[in-house]
């Protein structure tokens, strides 16, 4: 009986270390998505230069077209919070739609190896930003899901750890992304 | 065929683990049991020195296919580095998909053959490898060729893998060997002896069940796989389009390959052998269930 009491209490103690490791593995893994998305944001904004520089070379006389992309980048790189960022990229995003509209009006941009190369670059960043969100929220979905169902519910309460927001994609967005220039 | 039952993924992790640990265990049994049935055939006079040389080949040929499957698969179908110059897309959709499902990013390969194909292996996600063929890389365009690589990605995810591969390479060798085998019994064993005749008998019945039985297994499951790695592959690209376009396409264009060893066959995104149609599932019931989704 007494032994039987033992490993009862052992075993009970496993659990509650079990679930708190469950809670710390998934909380890493939205903190490392998060930091992924980050990464590739920052890719984005590194490319833009380079970017402008060449379609500079090309097209003289779209400068706001041109100021959009530089000013929505500076918007991308000084905004704090992800939300912002996300909103920043989206900026982004249009601002870039613009100057490859107008680069197929110039056969010789168009044509340039150096242009081709960042545009396929920026539209694989932008790729990877979509999946990088996605994970982040799917490792969300997760760790919300631990925090309502039971038990995690009553060990979510025990170690004090609340559900979390999910990063707010419209789903219109996501097939922009596929859209190939 | 029944339709694939949703299953959490860690359960089938660790029915793969499970299942690739059996399947060294069988593979040393098997071993073991062809050095016992050598040794009573030919000379029961050597049995230890046979038992103990059985024992530490099978242990050696586990560890070695243990940790160079995914080696041996790429050198069968003579795969070479996927250049990140020479490959930009390829590198690009798998790096786009390896954030999507938080796996480390596998090796790149790239196999000679104009047919549309894939296949993943190796024994872990940190040690993973994905080879595509130059007809994949040039007749699929971005969203196809995400959809293969999905595919491929959650064979890793899950293990599948570890188990096929080792499935593969394990069984692949055992019908070599088995071959030497039977090939040498009937030059020399001609039964003088009841007892030597039986156990010949034996040696040839294992010899041809040993890879048939291996083999079958394999077979049942890599069918419910392909169906579980469309499913979780729709998971990470949220576009089955991209997947069903992909299998549309390999029906319509791909001719039987000639230069795949059948042993690895079953590792392949689709089958490369037209006559050896049960090592997957159809694809028109692949792309039905897909098009649900």
């Amino acid at each position: 009986m007494l032994w039987f009491l033992i490993a009862a209490g052992i075993g009970i103690i496993i659990i509650f270390f079990l679930y708190y490791n469950r809670f710390v593995v998934l909380e890493n893994r939205i903190d490392n998505s998060l930091s992924q998305i980050n990464v590739q944001l920052k890719r984005r904004a590194d490319l833009i230069p380079n970017l402008i520089k060449t379609v500079k070379g090309f097209v003289k006389h779209e400068k706001s077209a041109i100021k959009a992309v530089t000013d929505a980048r500076k918007a991308l790189i000084s905004a704090g919070s992800l939300e912002k960022k996300v909103k920043a990229n989206e900026k982004l995003e249009s601002a870039l739609k613009t100057i490859f509209a107008i680069a197929e009006g110039y056969p010789d941009l168009k044509a340039n190896q150096n242009f081709l190369e960042l545009q396929r670059e920026l539209s694989a960043t932008e790729d990877k930003i979509a999946y990088a969100r996605q994970y982040y929220n799917d490792s969300i979905l997760n760790y919300n899901n631990l925090c309502r169902a039971f038990p995690g519910a009553f060990f979510a309460k025990l170690y004090g750890k609340k559900q979390k927001e999910y990063l707010k994609i419209a789903e219109s967005e996501k097939k922009n992304v596929k859209v190939e220039f | 065929m029944k339709e694939y039952k949703r299953e959490d993924f860690r359960d089938q992790i660790n029915k793969n683990k499970w299942k690739s640990f059996l399947l060294m265990i069988m593979i040393f049994i098997v071993f073991v049991l062809f050095g016992y049935v050598i040794s009573q055939a030919f000379d029961p006079g050597y049995f230890f020195i046979i038992m103990i040389f059985a024992i530490i080949f099978s242990i050696s040929y586990i560890l070695i296919s243990y940790y160079n499957s995914d080696k041996i698969a790429l050198a069968s179908v003579g795969a070479k580095k996927a250049s990140r110059e020479h490959h930009k897309q390829f590198y690009d959709v798998v790096e786009g998909l390896t954030l999507a499902s938080g796996l480390p990013m596998p090796k790149l390969y790239v196999m000679p053959s104009p047919q549309i194909n894939a296949f993943a292996s190796g024994r872990n996600p940190e040690n993973s490898v994905i080879c595509v063929t130059e007809g994949a890389l040039k007749k699929l365009d971005k969203n196809e060729l995400e959809g293969v690589i999905a595919h491929e990605l959650s064979h890793i995810a899950n293990y599948d893998i570890r188990y096929m591969t080792l499935a593969a390479v394990m069984v692949g060798m055992i019908s070599i060997v088995s071959q030497i085998f039977l090939r040498s019994l009937w030059f020399r064993g001609r039964g003088d002896d009841r007892s030597k005749a039986i156990f010949i008998l034996i040696g040839i019945i294992l010899a041809i069940l040993a890879p048939i039985v291996v083999y079958l297994v394999q077979l049942a499951i890599s069918r419910k796989r392909e169906f579980a790695a469309d499913a979780s592959a729709v998971k990470f690209t949220r576009y089955p389009p991209g997947l069903i376009r992909a299998l549309k396409k390999i029906k319509e264009e791909n001719q039987p390959e000639n230069k795949v060893n059948k042993a690895v066959a079953p590792l392949f995104f689709a089958n490369p052998f037209k006559e050896l149609s049960s090592t997957h599932p159809p694809i028109e019931k692949r792309i039905s269930i897909l098009q649900r989704m």
